[in-house]
């Protein structure tokens, strides 16, 4: 029972990781354990995945074809599943990513006056 | 399901890889080797969660899953072989008895007859009795149906027919043979076509023609495709076959696969070429008109059509063409598949006791696999799963069950029934049984489900606490009402049967044979047939070793006689409209070869065979009703002369004097049908020209008194046929026994059926009992040690289970009694001689069910006595 709740705040940002994985693979292909790495150190380790979820959001792109995945050898020799972004997921991407912007600069406009007030 | 399996171990190797990268990472960062794998695994968090997860993503999982449970499930049954057994077997009777009544009940009253469009056809028949000269008791006059069928706008069509035996020659020999009547157009109402040549037509007047089934075609007539065109003789009157009906197409219900079809012709008196004036009426709606339109529409033209006396005061009525072919058969099998259904109960709730039991011994299993993350829901699916798993392997043994208690019925009592020989299981059954068992499946689990989830939500482990659950004795308490019922009325059946064997017959037929002749030439005048009856009546009394011979137009058990109802007039007593007696022609020795008991006065003697006057005996019916308190020797009877009726309409025109009472005897072939007024006529002094005499043109039926063995008796009787009436085609001879024993067939089965039911019952509420009880021994083991060691005995340790046995066996023996009462009242009109509450047997029912509790709860408390005080205490 506890698993599940440990779940809960993770889907709040179901949406925004399947973003940040297909940004993270806009640079290049590259295999799970550096997708997670990636995004903590993008996010100066604020943004915490829980790396057993980031597969779940793998499968999910992989099924809806944003991106594919082939064996390949990490960097230290070892055998690996490398995800590559997909035409389709590169679409997806620039188009998700500007309505994220549109999204949070809003969301952040409708939130600074109240931030001042508090401050 | 490879498919996913290969998933599974793929995304498992990439989070062992991702988790070796990280552990490699956390080495670099200056932590030990467990640390940092430790560090990782964390970081990672549940492995299997994320391949639930990851795999969700793809669908099918909850095929997946099931897969999983059923390989689960299989696993875990394979561990408890008894349980499993014990469960699958108690559900294999339960559904198996299910599956054999629904089987039954889908073949006979659901199943549509084999003919076109069966659903639109109804049969219309008059509510009361009808008069004249008739072949069934609901017929319309053939004057009346032509009326329905030219003014019923609701019918497609409407026409009649009659069944009867007649003798039918073919080149290869006369064999007494069913044969029915139709009105020109009933095989096209049917929407029957040939198989070969025609079927007959409103042309078809001259009464040449025939119609054979395919039976009588394949039997009779060697299957020959020339067959159309060759001619047969029915009733010594030859005809031409000009067609052959396919096969399976029954016109006339009860009537077998061998049948000549004649078309009816009717004389100027508006009765058939055997005499009979109404047949029973077969119509088809037209689509989309309704039973209650059609009815609407028939009752306001039979209000207005053009009536003989008998029909006068009759309403018609519908109902559909199976119910006509079913009969009486519709509540009887209604019943008994209430009483497997009660089974069914029965064996569901063992079922749910058994996997009480089980879900208590798994407790810790569930606890842990809860603790690892399985929701509730999850364990759920897995017992339902393997609950509906066990009652599927149940429904497949049932079903082998029904197979073979089917086709056994079919084979034995194919002949016996209407549509008896139609019986079969069907897919829809075996779909119907499929879904009955996935939801006592389902049921089942919801009790023990229920403790298990209490069990995962207490707070602390309930492994030592012996908590005593009261489902279980409520379950058993209702299984021992319901076998209290079914025993109750198997019992009460086999009380009706034992009465109806004991009841007094009346007269004495042991060392009785009956022989029933026809005369093969219908066309002979009945003055013919009369000498050659009585010739052959007294060639049998001279036969060697035959102590007396009678005739008789109505010998009990018989399925030839004939029912002469007259109102009569007795003298000195005013008549009444329905002053009516049964007549039966008899012979001068009827008293003597019956065995009847003769109350008053004599019996026929041979002078009264030349006296003038005629003398008749009547039975003590007849007295209680019309000359109760007076002098019944002498009394004078005579027939009622109806408004218009001639001296001819009168079978007997002068007076019958009364010079012997006899007693009642059972008339017709029901045992437990009430004595009807009888009056036995002298058929040796029966005037010439009388109605009566038409009769001997039909059965002539011999009752004969001997000594001899059965195929000695036949034999000589056969010899004499031979020689002396070669005209005469014999229909039946055999012991008199025999007919009667015949008659208790429905009854008998209807018992077998019931007795197996209780016997089932029983079985399944001890394995019940036992059960519990075993059970609650082993969860009470240390309870039971604590307290033989705390000074009691070993006896009263004994005396506790029983205790609990006996009050769950009361608990369910007084809802029982009541419900028994109830079936028992629900159930009087199949009952004789026994009362709905008949104490005899509730007592037997309740004595027996409480030996079985003793004896199914005398194991448990043997183990209850035998605890190991030491051990009981060291498990502690």
């Amino acid at each position: 029972m506890t698993t599940r709740e440990k779940q809960t705040p993770l889907e709040l940002v179901q949406g925004t990781l399947d973003l940040l994985i297909l940004q993270t693979l806009a640079f290049g292909k590259t295999h799970g354990h550096a997708i997670a790495r990636t995004i903590e150190r993008r996010s100066d380790e604020v943004l915490q995945v829980g790396h057993g979820s980031l597969y779940p959001a793998l499968q999910r792109l992989l099924k809806s074809g944003l991106i594919v995945a082939e064996d390949g050898v990490s960097e230290n020799n070892r055998k690996a599943r490398f995800y590559r972004l997909t035409a389709k997921g590169r679409k997806q991407l620039s188009a998700e990513s500007s309505k994220w912007e549109r999204l949070t600069s809003a969301i952040a406009r409708v939130l600074t006056p109240v931030a001042e007030e508090q401050s | 399901m490879f498919g996913w399996g290969r998933r599974r171990e793929r995304l498992l190797q990439e989070f062992e890889e991702h988790v070796q990268m990280e552990t490699a990472e956390n080495i670099l960062a200056g932590m030990s080797a467990d640390e940092a794998r430790r560090a990782a695994r964390k970081r990672f968090g549940n492995t299997l969660a994320a391949v639930e997860d990851a795999q969700d993503v793809w669908g099918w999982v909850w095929l997946e899953r099931l897969v999983q449970d059923v390989r689960y499930a299989v696993r875990s049954l394979r561990g408890a072989p008894a349980y499993t057994a014990a469960l699958v077997c108690t559900l294999a009777l339960g559904l198996g008895c299910v599956t054999t009544m629904v089987a039954i009940v889908e073949s006979i009253l659901l199943r549509p007859v084999a003919l076109p469009e069966a659903a639109q056809l109804v049969q219309v028949y008059s509510q009361d009795d009808a008069s004249g000269m008739t072949a069934s008791a609901h017929a319309l006059a053939y004057p009346t149906i032509d009326t329905l069928r030219r003014n019923v706008r609701g019918f497609a069509g409407v026409a009649g027919y009659n069944t009867m035996v007649h003798p039918v020659r073919t080149d290869d020999d006369m064999r007494v043979t069913p044969i029915v009547e139709v009105t020109p157009d009933l095989l096209s109402v049917m929407g029957l076509e040939a198989k070969l040549g025609r079927l007959v037509t409103p042309k078809d007047t001259d009464g040449q023609v025939a119609v054979v089934s395919e039976g009588f075609w394949r039997e009779r007539m060697h299957g020959d495709a020339r067959a159309v065109g060759s001619t047969i003789y029915v009733a010594g009157k030859l005809r031409t076959v000009i067609g052959v009906l396919p096969s399976g197409a029954r016109v006339a219900p009860g009537t077998g696969e061998v049948i000549v079809y004649l078309p009816v012709v009717l004389n100027a008196k508006g009765e058939d070429e055997f005499g009979i004036e109404s047949a029973s009426t077969i119509a088809r709606l037209k689509p989309g008109v309704t039973k209650q339109q059609a009815l609407a529409d028939a009752e306001s033209v039979f209000a207005h059509a053009p009536r003989k006396y008998g029909e006068k005061q009759r309403h018609v009525a519908l109902r559909s063409y199976l119910k006509l072919v079913v009969g009486d058969m519709e509540r009887p099998l209604l019943a008994l598949l209430g009483g497997v259904g009660v089974l069914l109960l029965i064996a569901c709730a063992n079922a749910a006791n058994l996997q009480i039991g089980r879900a208590a011994n798994r407790m810790a299993e569930m606890s842990v696999r809860s603790a690892l993350g399985a929701s509730f829901g999850r364990l759920l699916q897995q017992m339902v799963t393997e609950s509906v798993l066990v009652s599927l392997a149940g429904a497949v043994l049932g079903a082998g069950i029904a197979y073979a208690v089917v086709g056994m019925v079919r084979r034995t009592y194919g002949g016996d029934f209407a549509r008896f020989d139609e019986l079969a299981v069907r897919p829809t059954v075996l779909i119907a049984t499929a879904t009955l068992a996935v939801l006592v499946g389902v049921l089942a689990t919801l009790a023990p489900m229920l403790s298990i989830y209490r069990g995962i939500h207490a707070q602390f482990s309930a492994k030592n606490i012996t908590r005593r659950s009261r489902l279980p004795g409520l379950l058993v308490a209702l299984q021992v009402a319901l076998t209290c019922v079914l025993l109750v009325v198997g019992g009460l059946f086999v009380r009706t049967l034992q009465s109806l064997e004991n009841v007094r017959l009346g007269f004495d037929p042991h060392g009785v044979t009956t022989l029933i002749l026809m005369p093969a030439d219908r066309t002979q005048s009945p003055e013919r047939s009369r000498q050659v009856e009585m010739e052959l009546l007294h060639r049998f009394e001279a036969l060697p070793g035959i102590e007396s011979v009678t005739m008789q137009t109505s010998i009990p058990f018989s399925t030839y006689n004939m029912t002469l109802e007259g109102t009569t007039e007795v003298e000195g007593r005013p008549f009444h409209k329905d002053d009516e007696a049964f007549y039966s022609l008899v012979s001068t020795n009827f008293v003597k070869t019956s065995g009847i008991g003769l109350l008053q006065g004599r019996g026929f003697v041979q002078s009264d065979e030349s006296a003038g006057g005629v003398v008749v005996l009547v039975n003590e019916a007849f007295v209680k009703k019309y000359l109760a308190e007076r002098e019944a020797m002498g009394t004078q009877l005579h027939f009622h002369r109806g408004e218009g009726e001639t001296d001819a309409d009168l079978p007997i025109v002068m007076a019958m004097t009364v010079v012997g009472v006899v007693e009642n005897e059972v008339q017709g072939g029901n045992l437990g049908a009430p004595y009807q007024p009888m009056v036995y006529v002298n058929n040796l002094q029966l005037p010439k020209g009388s109605l009566f005499e038409q009769l001997f043109n039909m059965a002539a039926q011999y009752a004969v008194r001997s000594n001899l063995s059965q195929d000695a008796l036949a034999a000589e009787i056969r010899a004499v046929l031979r020689r002396e009436a070669p005209g005469m085609a014999e229909m039946s001879l055999k012991p008199m026994q025999e007919g009667i024993e015949k008659s208790l067939g429905q009854r008998r089965l209807a018992m077998r059926l019931v007795g197996g039911f209780g016997i089932a019952a029983l079985i399944l509420s001890a394995v019940g009992i036992y059960g519990v009880l075993a059970y609650s021994v082993a969860r009470r083991r240390r309870e039971i040690g604590i307290r033989i060691a705390l000074g009691s005995t070993r006896a009263r340790a004994a005396g506790l289970v029983m205790q609990q046995a006996g009050e769950m066996v009361a608990l369910g023996l007084l809802p029982g009694v009541a419900a028994a009462w109830g079936a028992g009242h629900a159930l009087r009109s199949y009952l004789y001689g026994v009362k709905s509450l008949d104490p005899m047997t509730l007592a037997l029912a309740g004595v027996v069910l409480l030996a079985i509790a003793a004896i199914s709860a005398s194991v448990p408390a043997l183990r209850a006595a035998q605890v190991d005080t030491m051990e009981a205490l060291r498990a502690e």
